[in-house]
Order: structure tokens, then C-alpha cells, then sequence
């Protein structure tokens, strides 16, 4: 059923799109995280602004990725640009909750302390908002790029790399093993992901209990 | 770029945008039809056994790492896999991999999204329920059951969602519904055609989310509290 | 000096005409509350729920903002001071303690010396000699707040109020979220830490014995941040100055009192004594001066123990119901109720001091 001499022979193109697919994941992490900071931030200083933002967000996730690929296309092309505004689209909704969450999250009696000890409200919010809502926030990075890892093979329609390109012309040549290395490389990619994020949460944030079943 | 969306609208003013086979409201049917089989499809199959493990307070690891799995496979993947297994079995190409790789996205955050909400119920309240002298099923059915709906009814309101938006895919592999325009419409350069497909998906998806929100006074019991369901929507992967 | 600061050289805070009104709301938390906190003492806040104790302890470092009034600590007049420099020289504990769950037991004591640009070796002396002073493990400095018992979490909370060496400390009902075991136990310990450090200390609680314990000078607070009483626990207890205080102390103020009084500030009686070679007629006179049937044998101040008048021939057997000068009359009083006689024997160090019965007690009260 498989074909694996197919395999063997490609694996240099194999390692080549992996590392396309890569890139893309890591641009679109990124800018969607500098992006939703930049935004949750906003959210923070006026709460007025979070019903609103996050609806937008909602609404640009809601929006099938092919649909909107094949949107931007008219206007951007069949260009990197096209597939990284809407990746990092999909990333805004999850990325933005978290942080606000985090920010939120901060249990009162942490900041009354805080405070009575004499913190500024700036030092209460790099001192303790922040460093507490780490957990948080990675566990959204976390989500976002296990998502985006998936995301990426659809922009194989419009042009891009990645691993969807096995995908796509498995499909269009009927050759089941081409598609079966995608996915398979695909799933164990966003899973290696995965756990290197488990593994830095860990490490960033060691004061987590971890015993309770989230 | 106004031109587009004029002539969107004149697309619409067409009658015969509407009928027929290609037509608005066959392809909004098909889509609908499908999206509700998929989700019916993955409630039976994931709801029972997520209940029963959750029940005997097994399984953890499974249900947790189930969400993980679940969202790290492309759907684009699954789709084109279920192409040639589906052919097969002599079941043709279009809407039976669209149908396999549907249940396939809804099942995980209904599966893991069950098991959190009847492991969460409050244990005093199943003792309670099990001094009284009920089986472990109707314990399930009459207890558990009810009280994680709130958490329930959100995971599978999500999936629906996310069904209704992501069977856009189908239409790579010769299926119907809105995801028809949307590839059509890139093939031919034809943005108008690009453009409804997309905004019929959203609005749809809109829709979807809407009507779970109308009907779920009917479906809570009264007295359960109500979960954050922010926290879900990260549960479910996106095609 | 600012103008307006206290004369009183020992007064530590000063609380003039404070008031506290929360918008929307028709009636005052706080309503023109002024008092005075001297230097060194433990002034506790009492009082029923909502009578305004913690507003008023948060106002002093201005975690609650009052309304209006005036308060100054040691001298500087603390509304017009920055609040978060305000706080840098008081120590503030409350009740679910708010330890910084991502920095390690070390690191929270740290805090505020770190704040304040203390050198890294100073700051290691101090929290090691914090960690010994409230009686932490140096083994839990490492470890995060989540991997503490509640009671341990408490004493790093008042570690880590003290870490800066504040003249004063402020307390909000810190010890609530205890059992009663470990309550007791931080109690005493606040107690002893007390005479050693000699803190301005304002302490919040609802807890009635908590505040007899733990008060140089208690203040019974009503409604309003009204103060009803302004005195010594004893003071207090003997004499309610008014109906809401009285109801406030509660039924068993008498017994109360006695744990705040000693067996040693009572007049003793000298009681049935005799020599261990006495005969019946000196063992009969004393029996008959204090109306018991047994005797006390003393030799040259020392107790040997006691013997039946009819059974002058015995060894003397031990006293079992025994106090010391330093025990409390409320100890002395279960003792006299518990023995077979009514009457307890005060010794120290094996010298006899006297005997103490109920009556001797009530006396004492009525006094």
C-alpha cells in the first residue's frame, strides 16, 4: 500500500518542505504575538475595546481558511504575504483571550499584597501580572501553533510550500503515500511542537501546580 | 474593489443565482444537510463513551491528550486521505470523504469536552444519587448528564461551528456545498463567486452560532451553572 | 515635621476626624474616627462585621483612600506621601496572605528590601534571620508558596512584612483562615515576637479572645467606625462603658477577666499548717481556723505534702491540685474546681506560697 521507496527517494524534499512549513508557522507566530500583545494591551487599558476586538477576531476565525486565502488573493497574490495575513489571522482570537485571561487572572489578594508592600501599579504589572500570566499565555502559544502547523498545509492551494504541497498533489496524482507523508509529517510536527511547548512552560513557569487535572 | 461587491450584489438580484443545481440554495442545503449529519454523527459516536469513562473515572490521559491529537491533524489531510480510502469502498469521491473527515474534526473536543464535564460533577451529588438506590446508567443519563449539559451543549455548539466553516473543504475533493463557489470561483479568477462563498460560510456560521444560543434555555437544566465557554473555543482544531 | 504632626513624642499614628464614604452609598463606613496609636503597643481593632475595622486599618496605609480627615505615621503626615513609598515603611499582613505564588518563600520575604536596593549579601542575612525568627524550616526557602501548609504560608507572610525592619506593622485578621490549632500557636508566637521587637502593631480582628490575647490596648468598634471603648483589656472587661460593649464582651466576662489576672496579684491565705512533727492539738487548731479536716506539712518553707487530722501518723501525700504565682486565675479556678478539696496549693519551685480557694477568686473580681 505504501510506497516506500517513494519515501526514500524524497526525503531531501521531504526535510525541504518541512522546513518551508516551519518558517511559515514560526512568521505567523510572531507577528500574531506581537500583534495580539499589542491588541490585549489595548484591551487592558480601555475594556471598552475588548467586546469589540475580540468579536473581529472571532469573526476572522470563523471565516474558513480557504475562503479567506482565496479573498486576499486578489489583492495580495499568490504570495507569502497572502498566506501570513491569513494565518496570522487565525492565531489573533485565541492569543488575544490568553493574555487578557493572564492579565485578569492575577489573584487579588497577590496584588492587595503587592501593593501594601509599596509597588507602584506599574511595578504590580511587571512584577506580578505578568510573569503569573505566563502559564496562560504559553498555553495559548501552545494552541496557536498547533493550529497554524495545520493551517499552513491548506495555503498549499494557493501556492505556498509546506507540507500541503504532498497533500495536494497526492490528491491531484491519486498517489496515496504522497498524501499519507504529509499528514503523518504534518500530525508529528505539530506534536513535537506541542510538547517543546509543555517542556518551556515547565521550565518558565516552575510554581505551577501541576498535580490537578486541567 | 468596489466593483466586486457590486457586482456581488447584482449576482444576487439574479433569480437564477438561486435555483438550480449550482444555485444558492441547493449548494446552502447540501452544506447545511451535511454539517448537521457530521455533528449528529460525532455525538453518538464520542458522547456515549466519553460519558461511561468519565463515569468510572478512567481514561484521563486519553481525553486530555484526544484534544491535542485532535487538533494537530490537518483536516486538508484527513479529506484527502478519506478520498481514496472512500473509493475504495466503492463510495465515490465528494461527499463521503467531506462526510468521514466532519466527524472526524467534531469527535475529539466532543469526546474530551464530555469527559471534563462529567468528571466535574460535584461527586456529593452522584453519591447522593447512588445512596438513593439509582443504577450507574440512570445515574448518567439522570444526573451527570444533565448537570455537564452546559459544558456539553458549548463543545458541540463549537463543533458545529467549526464543521459548518471548515466543510468549505470538501469541495477539493469534488463535493458541493458554499465550498464549491469558493474553489470554483479561484479556478475560474471569478472573485464575485470567491467572495459569496466565503461571506455565505460566515454568515451560515453566524447563523449556526446564533441558533445554539436561542435554543439553549431548552436544553439546560434549570439551576446548572453556566462554564465559561471562551475557554472551549480553543478546544477544536481549525482545517 | 509637618505642621499639625502629634506632640505626644510616642504617639506612632494619628488618626484625626477619618472618614470613609463609598460612592452610591448613604451611609459612612467610617464616620469621623479619630485615635491614637502610641509607640511599641499592640492596638487591636475589634469589633461585629461591618463595623468598619479593616476600612480603617487599610486607610492608615492608604489601600482604602479615606474621604476626608487627617492621619499621620511617626510624625510624617501620610496622605500627602506618595502611598507606594507610604507602604515601604509598613509592614502589612492579611489574611489569605498573598504570597507571590512564582517567586520562591525566599524571594517573597525579599521583596522589600530588594524594593528599597538593600545589597544582595544584606538581603540574604536578613531573610535567613527572618526565616529563623518566625520559626520557618531554612529548608522551605527554597520551595514555591503552593508546597506550604496554610500555617507555615502565615508566618512567610509576617516574615516578609518584618523583612525591611518597618516601625510599624498592620495586621488584617490574619490569623481567620487557620484551624484553630495553628491559630493558637502563630498567637503566642505573635505574642513573644512582640516583646522582642516592640512594633507599633494595629491588629483587625473579630475574634474577641484574639484581641484580650493579643492587646496592649483594644478599641470596640460599632457601626460607623464608631468607637464605643478605648482601653486595656482588662479595663475593658471590668468595666463596659457602654450597653453595645457590654453585649459586645459577651456572657462570660467575668471569666474572661480571670485569664488576664494572676494567682500572684491576689492576697493568699496562709492556710492549715503544721510542722511535719506537729501533734493533734497544733494540727486541730489549724484545722479548725480554716474549717477543713486535713492539714498542710511544711518543713522550713518547703512543702512535703498533706495529711488527714485523724491520720496524723502518715507519710504526707503529694498535692495534686497545685499552681504557680504565674498561672492565671482562670487556670487557678479549673484546678480548685477539679480537685476533691476546692482548694488549690500555690508553690514555686517547691516552696510553699499559700492556698487559694473560689472564694479568694471571686474576691478578686468583685476588687
Amino acid at each position: 500500500m505504501i510506497d516506500w521507496a517513494w519515501i526514500g527517494s524524497h526525503l531531501g524534499e521531504i526535510a525541504a518542505r518541512t522546513g518551508e512549513h516551519v518558517l511559515l508557522t514560526v512568521i505567523a507566530l510572531v507577528v500574531g504575538f506581537a500583534l495580539s500583545m499589542l491588541l490585549a494591551w489595548l484591551a487592558w487599558a480601555r475594556p471598552r475595546s475588548y467586546g469589540p476586538i475580540t468579536w473581529t477576531a472571532g469573526i476572522l476565525y470563523t471565516i474558513p481558511s480557504i475562503a479567506l486565502f482565496a479573498l486576499l488573493v486578489p489583492f495580495t497574490g499568490l504570495s507569502l504575504l497572502t498566506a501570513e495575513i491569513g494565518l496570522v489571522s487565525y492565531t489573533l482570537l485565541i492569543l488575544i483571550r490568553n493574555i487578557v485571561t493572564g492579565l485578569q487572572g492575577t489573584p487579588p489578594s497577590v496584588v492587595e499584597a503587592g501593593l501594601g508592600m509599596g509597588f507602584s501599579d506599574r511595578e504590580v504589572l511587571w512584577r506580578l501580572r505578568l510573569p503569573l500570566a505566563v502559564p496562560v499565555v504559553i498555553s495559548g502559544l501552545r494552541v496557536a501553533a498547533v493550529t497554524t502547523i495545520g493551517l499552513v498545509t491548506v495555503t498549499a492551494l494557493i501556492g505556498r510550500g509546506g507540507l500541503g504541497v504532498f497533500i495536494l498533489r497526492g490528491l491531484q496524482r491519486a498517489f496515496t503515500t504522497e498524501i499519507l507523508v504529509g499528514t503523518v509529517v504534518t500530525v508529528a510536527l505539530a506534536l513535537l511542537v506541542d510538547s517543546a511547548f509543555v517542556l518551556a512552560e515547565r521550565r518558565l513557569a516552575p510554581w505551577v501546580d501541576r498535580a490537578t487535572v486541567r | 474593489m468596489s466593483g466586486v461587491f457590486s457586482d456581488l450584489i447584482a449576482y444576487l438580484a439574479d433569480p437564477n443565482s438561486w435555483t438550480g443545481q449550482d444555485g444558492i440554495i441547493a449548494r446552502l442545503s447540501e452544506h447545511i444537510g451535511l454539517s448537521v449529519l457530521a455533528v449528529v454523527l460525532a455525538v453518538i459516536l464520542a458522547l456515549p463513551p466519553a460519558m461511561v469513562l468519565a463515569h468510572r473515572r478512567k481514561g484521563s490521559v486519553l481525553a486530555v491528550g484526544l484534544v491535542n491529537v485532535g487538533r494537530a491533524v490537518p483536516t486538508f489531510g484527513v479529506i484527502a486521505l478519506a478520498l481514496p480510502l472512500c473509493l475504495a469502498l466503492g463510495l465515490g469521491l465528494g461527499f463521503w470523504p467531506t462526510l468521514i473527515a466532519m466527524v472526524v474534526l467534531a469527535m475529539p473536543p466532543i469526546f474530551t469536552n464530555t469527559y471534563t464535564a462529567v468528571r466535574q460533577v460535584d461527586p456529593a451529588v452522584v453519591e447522593a444519587a447512588e445512596g438513593m438506590g439509582f443504577t450507574g446508567r440512570q445515574v448518567m443519563t439522570g444526573t451527570e448528564l444533565p448537570l455537564g449539559m452546559p459544558v456539553i451543549w458549548t463543545a458541540i455548539r463549537i463543533a458545529s461551528v467549526q464543521v459548518v466553516a471548515t466543510a468549505t473543504l470538501g469541495a477539493i475533493v469534488g463535493w458541493g456545498g458554499l465550498g464549491r463557489y469558493v474553489v470554483d470561483g479561484f479556478a475560474q479568477g471569478n472573485d464575485v463567486l470567491v467572495l459569496l462563498g466565503g461571506l455565505l460560510v460566515a454568515l451560515l456560521a453566524v447563523a449556526t452560532d446564533l441558533g445554539f444560543s436561542a435554543t439553549e434555555r431548552l436544553v439546560l437544566p434549570p439551576g446548572a451553572t453556566h462554564r465559561d465557554r471562551g475557554e472551549l473555543a480553543t478546544a477544536i482544531g481549525h482545517g | 515635621m509637618t505642621e499639625g504632626a502629634p506632640g505626644h513624642s510616642s504617639t506612632a499614628i494619628r488618626l484625626e476626624d477619618v472618614c470613609k464614604t463609598y460612592p452610591g452609598s448613604a451611609h459612612p463606613a467610617v464616620e469621623s474616627l479619630s485615635l491614637e496609636i502610641r509607640a511599641g503597643e499592640v492596638m487591636v481593632l475589634v469589633g461585629p462585621s461591618g463595623c468598619g475595622k479593616t476600612t480603617t486599618l487599610k486607610m492608615i496605609n492608604r489601600i482604602i483612600e479615606p474621604t476626608s480627615g487627617r492621619i499621620w505615621i511617626e510624625g510624617t503626615d501620610a496622605l500627602t506621601t506618595p502611598p507606594h513609598v507610604l507602604r515601604r515603611g509598613i509592614g502589612y499582613v492579611i489574611q489569605q496572605v498573598g504570597l507571590f505564588p512564582h517567586r520562591t518563600v525566599g524571594e517573597n520575604i525579599a521583596t522589600v528590601p530588594e524594593l528599597l536596593g538593600w545589597e544582595e549579601g544584606a538581603v540574604k542575612r536578613r531573610v535567613a534571620e527572618l526565616a529563623k525568627l518566625v520559626g520557618l524550616d531554612p529548608e522551605l526557602l527554597g520551595r514555591y508558596p503552593a508546597q506550604l501548609s496554610g500555617g507555615q504560608q502565615q508566618r512567610v507572610g509576617v516574615a516578609r512584612a518584618l523583612a525591611a525592619d518597618p516601625p510599624v506593622l498592620l495586621m488584617d485578621e490574619p490569623f481567620a483562615a487557620v484551624d484553630p490549632i495553628v491559630r493558637q500557636r502563630l498567637q503566642e508566637e505573635l505574642v513573644s515576637l512582640q516583646r522582642r521587637l516592640r512594633k507599633t502593631i494595629v491588629f483587625v480582628t473579630h475574634d474577641l479572645d484574639e484581641a484580650i490575647l493579643l492587646a496592649d490596648r483594644m478599641a470596640v468598634l460599632n457601626l460607623g467606625g464608631k468607637i464605643e471603648q478605648l482601653g486595656t483589656p482588662a479595663e475593658i472587661l471590668a468595666n463596659p462603658a457602654t450597653p453595645f460593649v457590654e453585649s459586645f464582651l459577651g456572657r462570660e466576662r467575668g471569666l474572661r477577666r480571670l485569664s488576664l489576672l494572676t494567682v500572684e496579684e491576689i492576697d493568699l491565705e496562709k492556710g492549715p499548717v503544721v510542722g511535719p512533727g506537729d501533734g493533734p492539738s497544733a494540727a486541730g487548731q489549724a484545722m479548725d481556723r480554716y474549717g477543713t479536716d486535713w492539714v498542710v506539712v511544711v518543713e522550713d518553707g518547703r512543702l512535703l505534702g498533706w495529711k488527714w487530722g485523724a491520720d496524723l501518723a502518715d507519710e504526707p501525700h503529694g498535692f495534686r491540685a497545685s499552681v504557680a504565682p504565674s498561672d492565671t486565675l482562670r487556670r487557678a479556678l479549673d484546678v480548685i474546681l477539679t480537685s476533691h478539696t476546692q482548694v488549690a496549693v500555690v508553690e514555686e519551685g517547691g516552696r510553699y506560697l499559700g492556698i487559694i480557694d473560689a472564694a479568694a477568686i471571686g474576691r478578686a473580681l468583685a476588687g
